[in-house]
Parts: structure tokens; sequence; C-alpha cells
């Protein structure tokens, strides 16, 4: 594709028909992040989008941009990888609550303390979508949807955003799949920081929570970006859990190009020093590695 | 767009946001025929159908802004000035049931040219620009005349008994 043509959001998207059903958030979230890399002007071959297992998690193929569909949880391993190795890339990973805070909440713990340079887009829906509406991490303690937990399931529900900034994230926001224009400019805006940004929208499951009906009625931009970790803190103490906007950005400070030009020496002589390390272990058969 | 917007709007300024409208119209309408495709609905035609007259004025849209050799102002997505999140004439999503019938589309394709039609009236009565007035009032005409089509074929399929929710075989029920 030539550098000069100017790509629309359409260009984005693939030919694949998406099997989610009608009326689901995560459309809405396709279309803001086509239109956020349209707005951004990124060439599809410079992007990738990485996914865990769920419905959500089928994004990529719907995108014409690089995708991977992974494991189950795993998505920010793969995506941090892919971001270490190839970091003129713009590596965002997709997933839901489900596949990210609770089968990888490790990995999410982990993600937000490495601060690779990625994105993760979490859609929320607080249900198992995809195996028919069991209680996710993020469903509420009394919510009694599904048979399996018929007194709801009686643990505090996960909090996402006090997560990520008690485990270090550098960009931390919260959007609507029903806006996905606002949720457009959030979605350029955490792609375009330098570090890891967690972006959790509320992306309504109408099949199994079919009351999310009313997000559009209850969701209001309220959080201005805040700097200061404790301050952010603070600010969620009022929050409803529909508080959209962008709750906290961590300052960046770029290295001075002589600290910038040391690290990447330090690094590159660290691997070197490892793969002769390797190596030298392979050769006298004793490094317990096999080719 | 909103009124700031509109009190200092251009032609070219108004047929950017024009385009767009149709063009978001009928990408939300095959999206919804792609959905009701894999779900076997038959309304699927209709939604492509509703796609295809959304193109046609995208087209008359950048037809008028090619004959002017007006230069469209190259907006980001999150700079158009919509009234609601989305633009107006964008189906609502959440509207939206893989059992919906024939009469539930036409309704929901009604509403949203009524919102479309609300929109260029809402310009046509703001703005400063007498360009942009006639642009916006001819437009709202067009809606309105859509509106009509849409309301006449509604005559043609009355509501079904059931309704969405009577589902025989409903996705909870699986637990």
């Amino acid at each position: 594709m030539s550098a000069a043509a100017v790509l629309k959001p359409k260009d984005y998207k693939s030919a694949t028909r998406p099997v989610w059903c009608p009326g689901c958030g995560d459309f809405g979230v396709l279309n803001a992040l086509t239109k956020a890399l349209a707005g951004l002007g990124l060439a599809p071959e410079q992007v990738a989008v990485i996914s865990g297992i769920g419905c959500s998690s089928r994004l990529p193929a719907y995108t014409s941009v690089y995708g991977f569909h992974g494991v189950h949880g795993r998505a920010l391993p793969v995506a941090t990888g892919l971001a270490v190795a190839r970091p003129e890339l713009t590596v965002i990973a997709t997933g839901g609550d489900g596949d990210g805070f609770s089968i990888g909440g490790n990995h999410f713990l982990h993600a937000c303390r490495r601060n690779a340079n990625l994105t993760y887009l979490i859609m929320d829906n607080a249900v198992y979508g995809m195996t028919k509406g069991q209680a996710s991490p993020t469903s509420a303690p009394d919510w009694a949807g599904s048979k399996l937990t018929p007194n709801g399931p009686g643990i505090a529900a996960f909090r996402p955003l006090e997560i990520a900034l008690s485990a270090g994230a550098g960009f931390i926001a919260r959007g609507f799949s029903g806006d996905p224009n606002g949720l457009a400019r959030q979605l350029a805006e955490a792609i375009s920081y330098p570090g890891f940004a967690f972006l959790q929208v509320l992306s309504p499951c109408i099949t199994y929570r079919p009351e999310q009906m009313e997000y559009k009625a209850l969701v209001s931009a309220g959080f201005e970006p805040l700097a200061d970790r404790n301050e952010a803190f603070r600010r969620l103490l009022t929050d409803d859990g529909f508080t959209t906007g962008v709750l906290f950005r961590a300052p960046v400070a770029a290295p001075a190009p002589a600290d910038a030009r040391q690290a990447a020496g330090d690094e590159a002589a660290a691997l070197d020093a490892l793969a002769r390390e390797f190596t030298a272990a392979r050769l006298r058969g004793d490094g317990g590695y096999e080719p | 767009m909103s009124p700031e917007v509109h009190a200092g709007a251009s032609v070219a300024l108004f047929l950017a946001h024009a385009i767009t409208l149709e063009d978001e119209a009928a990408e939300r309408y095959d999206e919804l025929a792609d959905v009701m495709a894999v779900h076997h609905n038959e309304v699927e035609a209709l939604f492509r159908r509703m796609a295809g007259y959304s193109r046609l004025h995208r087209d008359e849209a950048q037809a008028r802004a090619a004959a002017e050799a007006l230069a469209l102002p190259p907006l980001r997505p999150w700079e158009f000035a919509w009234p609601a999140p989305e633009s107006p004439e964008s189906a609502a999503l959440e509207h939206t049931h893989y059992l919906m019938d024939a009469h539930q589309a036409l309704s929901l394709a009604l509403a949203a040219e009524r919102q479309a039609q609300a929109f260029y009236r809402q310009v046509a009565e703001t703005t400063a620009d007498s360009g942009v007035r006639a642009l916006a009032t001819e437009f709202a005409e067009e809606e309105a005349e859509h509106a009509r089509l849409l309301e006449a074929w509604l005559a043609q399929h009355p509501p079904s008994s059931a309704s969405p929710g009577d589902d025989l075989d409903p996705p909870v029920a699986i637990d």
C-alpha cells in the first residue's frame, strides 16, 4: 500500500464476517480500533493485534492488520515478546475480562510492571459469553444470572483500574463501546503512549447480560488525566465503574540520547554474552540444551 | 454538528460531515447485513439495500464537493461534531437481535433516517452560511423522503406476534 494513500477505517477491516451476536458491544470496539488506526495513519503492515480466547478475542480476524489468535489468557506474553523483538511495530493486545483478568490475570500484573510498549484493550462485559454466560472476574458478587452461581459468585469483583495502578501501568483509561468515536480517540492516545497502556472498555453482552443495554444511560465522561498515582487512587474512591476517560498518564522521561545508546549497547552486549554462553554449553554438551 | 460548529460552518466542512454520515450509515447497514447473514436471518437483504441507498447519497455529496472543487477538511474520526456519540444515520447496534423480523429492521432504519433528517434540519436552522443552509435543507428533505418510503414499507410488514424475546431456544437455557 502506498505510504501516501489516505487510509479509511474500513481499510483496516478484513473480509471476514464477525460471528458476534447482533448488538454485541465488540462491534463498537472493532469500529473504534479501525478509526483509531486510520486517525493515526498507521500502515496496516506496521500493526499487529494479538488476542487470547473468547468472543472479543476473535477481533484480530476481523482486521486487515497482522494478527495472532493465541492461547487462553496468553495474549500479553505473546504481545510482549513481539513488542520487544519488533519495537518498530504497533502492538495491540485484546481480549475479554475473563481472558485478561482471570485466566491471564498473572500476565496482566506483570505486563503492567514490565512496561513494554504496547496497548492492552480489554472488552469487559462481566460475563463469559463464549461459554454461555458464567460469572467472570468483573461480575458483581450478587449477579445471579447464571445457573452455576444462582446466588451470585459471592466474591468481590476484580477492579481493573486499581489493579493496573497498583501494578505500575503508565497509561490507564476506561472507554465505552457505544461511543466509538470517543473510544477511537482514547485508543489513539493509548497507542501513542510510549509504554504499557491499559484501556478497559465497557462492552455490553446483550445476550447474557441484557441489562447492560442500559450502559448508554449510565456511562459518563468524568476522568481527567492525572499524572500522580496517589491522586489517581483517590479519584477511584468515587468511581462508580461507569466513569470514562483517561484516568492516569505517567509522565514519560525521554532518556538522553547518550544514555539511550549506552542502554542499547549494554543490552546488546548482555545478549551477546548470553548467546556465547549457550553456544559454549551446547558445544560442551553439558548445557541441558538441545538445538 | 454542534451549535458552535454550525454557526461558522463552511460548505466544505458541512459536506465532510454529510459524506461521513452517509458512509458510516452504509458501513453500519453492511455490518448489520453481515451479522444477519451469519445468523441466517433474511432481513440481511433489507440492510444490504439500505447500505446501497446510503452509498448513493454519499456519492452524491462527494459529487457536489468535486463539482465545486472543494478541498474537504481532513478530519480524524473523533474530530467530527456530531450531536451524539455516533454519526446520526448509524443504526443503533444495541437494538438488533438475531431473530429480528422485517418490521423491527425497518423500524431501526426509520429511526436512523429520522435522526439524519433532524441533524440536517438543525444545521439548516442554525447555520449562518447560506450555502450550507441550502444544502442542509435539501438533504433534510431527502432524508424525509427516505423516512416516508420506510413508513410505506413498514405498513406492508406489520409487527409479528412474536418478539425477539420469544426465542424457543434461548441461549441462557444451556447453562
